[in-house]
């Protein structure tokens, strides 16, 4: 029973932290229609930042080389993290979103991925290269002095309390003037541009945003798992926070967090219980991409905009009238299938 | 300079494969104006292809290439009719088309994953002795591979500039609605698209399998990037641009593998990319954009 309660703890934890992540990407695709590729670079430049600045140098007469080695407290960390994952967007997107084609910012998002991973693994010096950091301690793990499972149920309650901060702050955005100005850049960016807004930098401020929250939710990720290498952010693992997103619906703040568990804990856990049939060590991971691969196809098909779609809102109806007004304009037209 | 001269000539062998894979991409792009990140597993699919052919039916490698860019083809036609087909007719934008092919690429390297595993993978050849041809040492294999690069380079382009065809497909490339109206069957047109595209896709699958020996499901995928560099550098959807941006990429790449470290060649190619689109926005081959 326990058992049960330590695991269901986990796969909570793992929800959260897909949650942010699914929600940066919401705020960049969602929100500001911008193809990003790169999800899982920012993802592992958080969780790198994290481990380096948390973790003690590293120990002498062993192989282990990484750089600095602060030994942090944990908000410091974050911090540092969120920053690292701020600073590296905007440097790329100021380079990649200057161009107006999605498709070319997307190859330009891979191919910065690409970059990363290959800088994490090669230079050995750096992070470690392909063994990675490991050891990076739980964040306040000796104050409290808790057993094993007890301190799953704190990191729940600081992910919760982080996801929580993260999704206030994209509902914010949505709904603020800004928000509206974004919507505008991804239906139409040259409109906006005739208005005398900047495209670019508007375009920019989301995918900055975007990125510090999937930095956040790597530091998250890499505090909770305590380890982290390069085959932590395979290009593969970056489609797996888009199928979340499309499936639970861009442009919902609670569709992110509803493709956040559905996608990453329903269909990669669940998949775990799954029969070894065959000698194949990786046949069920297979399966599952295979599963996520399947699932992204059927969504843009038949439900293009997801399980939450988009609520349509037009600025002289009051928020509580589009409510449930909306519901019904969702059954006639579909709501508002973003980029469609 | 023999460092120099020997890189140059990997530099040759790599382009040459890179312009198979950029001229099979742009060829489709400019027919349905939407990238395919999937055919970098069309490549794989190739090799895997050649495996099974050369092993099962006991065949050579070259004997096998014609059957594979056969295959190849069908399977990217069964893909645009199957998959991509279906939003194309409800006029869905290329953006919501690019992720639909993130997702037969995740289909396509998983299925090679689970039913061969992730183990180096190779072709059956026999070892061969290397020819000094002027400065350049090369293997009959490499030799191979620039050859039937140049009868793809020859052949594409008599498709394009001679046939009914390639004219068609060069029409509805310049403006889709205009090729209708005059009676192109948009339809079929994007079939033969996929079919030249995939078939070129897994001919560059093979090439690639036989010039750098070991492959695994995701081998294509990670050529990708390499020929998205090469594409973009020449201008998206110009099949000669590609063949320009292949050359570059080819032999900047083999470059940076002899003279800074081979784990950054693929790197220095997106270096190339993210230059090329900092100062010429449309590749070397600057033309108006569609979006």
């Amino acid at each position: 029973m326990a058992g049960v309660a330590f695991y269901a703890t986990s796969l909570a934890i793992l929800a959260c932290i897909y949650g942010i992540i699914v929600t940066g990407l919401n705020v960049q695709w969602g929100f500001a229609g911008i193809l990003n590729f790169g999800v899982a670079a920012f993802v592992a430049i958080g969780a790198y930042t994290y481990g380096l600045v948390t973790l003690g140098p590293p120990p002498a007469g062993s192989n282990e080389s990484y750089i600095l080695g602060l030994q942090a407290p944990f908000l410091i960390g974050l911090l540092a993290a969120a920053v690292a994952g701020g600073v590296t967007s905007w440097l790329l997107g100021a380079v990649a979103l200057r161009r107006v084609r999605s498709d070319y910012l997307a190859i330009t998002t891979l191919a910065f991925s690409q970059i990363v991973w290959v800088i994490a693994g090669n230079e050995t010096w750096l992070v470690n290269g392909w063994d990675g950091l490991a050891g990076i301690p739980r964040p306040f793990n000796e104050v409290l002095e808790l057993s094993y499972g007890t301190y799953d149920l704190f990191f729940l309650a600081l992910c919760l309390v982080v996801l929580a901060a993260v999704t206030a702050m994209a509902e914010v955005m949505l709904r603020a003037p800004f928000g509206r100005i974004l919507r505008g850049v991804r239906e139409d960016a040259l409109i906006v541009a005739s208005f005398g807004r900047n495209a670019t930098s508007l375009r920019l401020r989301a995918f900055v945003t975007g990125s510090v929250m999937a930095s956040i939710g790597g530091a998250l990720l890499a505090a909770y798992v305590g380890a982290f290498n390069p085959s932590a952010f395979l290009a593969g693992e970056t489609f797996v926070v888009w199928t979340a997103l499309l499936i639970g619906g861009p442009g919902n703040t609670l569709g992110a967090l509803l493709g956040a568990i559905v996608v990453p804990v329903v269909l990669t856990e669940g998949t775990r219980f799954l029969p070894h049939v065959t000698t194949n060590s990786q046949f069920i991971e297979a399966l599952r991409y295979f599963t996520i691969g399947v699932v992204l196809i059927l969504v843009l098909r038949f439900r293009p905009q997801g399980l939450l779609p988009e609520r349509p809102r037009t600025h002289e109806r009051a928020p509580w009238s589009s409510r449930w007004r909306g519901g019904a304009r969702n059954e006639r037209s579909g709501g508002n299938p973003p980029h469609a | 300079m023999s460092l120099f001269l020997a890189s140059l000539g990997f530099g040759i062998v790599t382009a040459a494969i890179i312009a198979v894979a950029g001229v099979g991409m742009s060829l489709q792009f400019g027919v349905t104006n939407f990238v395919n990140f999937a055919f970098g597993d069309f490549m794989t699919v190739g090799m895997y292809l050649a495996l099974v052919f050369a092993s099962g039916l006991g065949l050579t490698v070259y004997q096998v290439v014609p059957l594979v860019v056969v295959t190849t083809g069908l399977l990217g036609v069964v893909t645009n009719r199957l998959v991509l087909a279906p939003f194309t007719r409800r006029e869905a934008s290329p953006i919501i088309l690019l992720v639909v092919t993130i997702g037969v690429s995740m289909v396509i390297q998983s299925g090679l994953l689970a039913a061969w595993g992730s183990h180096f993978q190779r072709l059956p050849r026999a070892r061969a002795q290397p020819l000094h041809l002027g400065p350049f040492l090369v293997t009959p294999w490499q030799l191979g591979v620039v050859a039937i690069a140049v009868v793809v380079m020859v052949s594409v382009h008599v498709l394009l500039r001679y046939s009914r065809l390639g004219k068609a497909m060069r029409a509805m490339a310049d403006r889709r609605s205009l090729a209708r109206v005059v009676g192109l069957r948009t339809a079929r047109l994007t079939d033969w698209a996929w079919f030249i595209s995939t078939a070129l896709a897994g001919l560059a699958g093979v090439v690639l399998a036989i010039d750098s020996t070991t492959f695994t499901p995701f081998t294509g995928f990670g050529f990708l990037l390499v020929i998205f560099a090469a594409v973009v550098v020449g201008g998206i959807g110009k099949p000669y641009g590609a063949m320009l941006g292949a050359l570059i990429v080819g032999i900047v790449t083999s470059l940076a593998a002899s003279y800074l470290d081979s784990a950054y060649k693929d790197a220095v190619a997106f270096g190339v990319l993210i230059l090329v689109l900092m100062l010429r926005t449309e590749g070397i081959f600057a033309s108006r954009g569609r979006d």
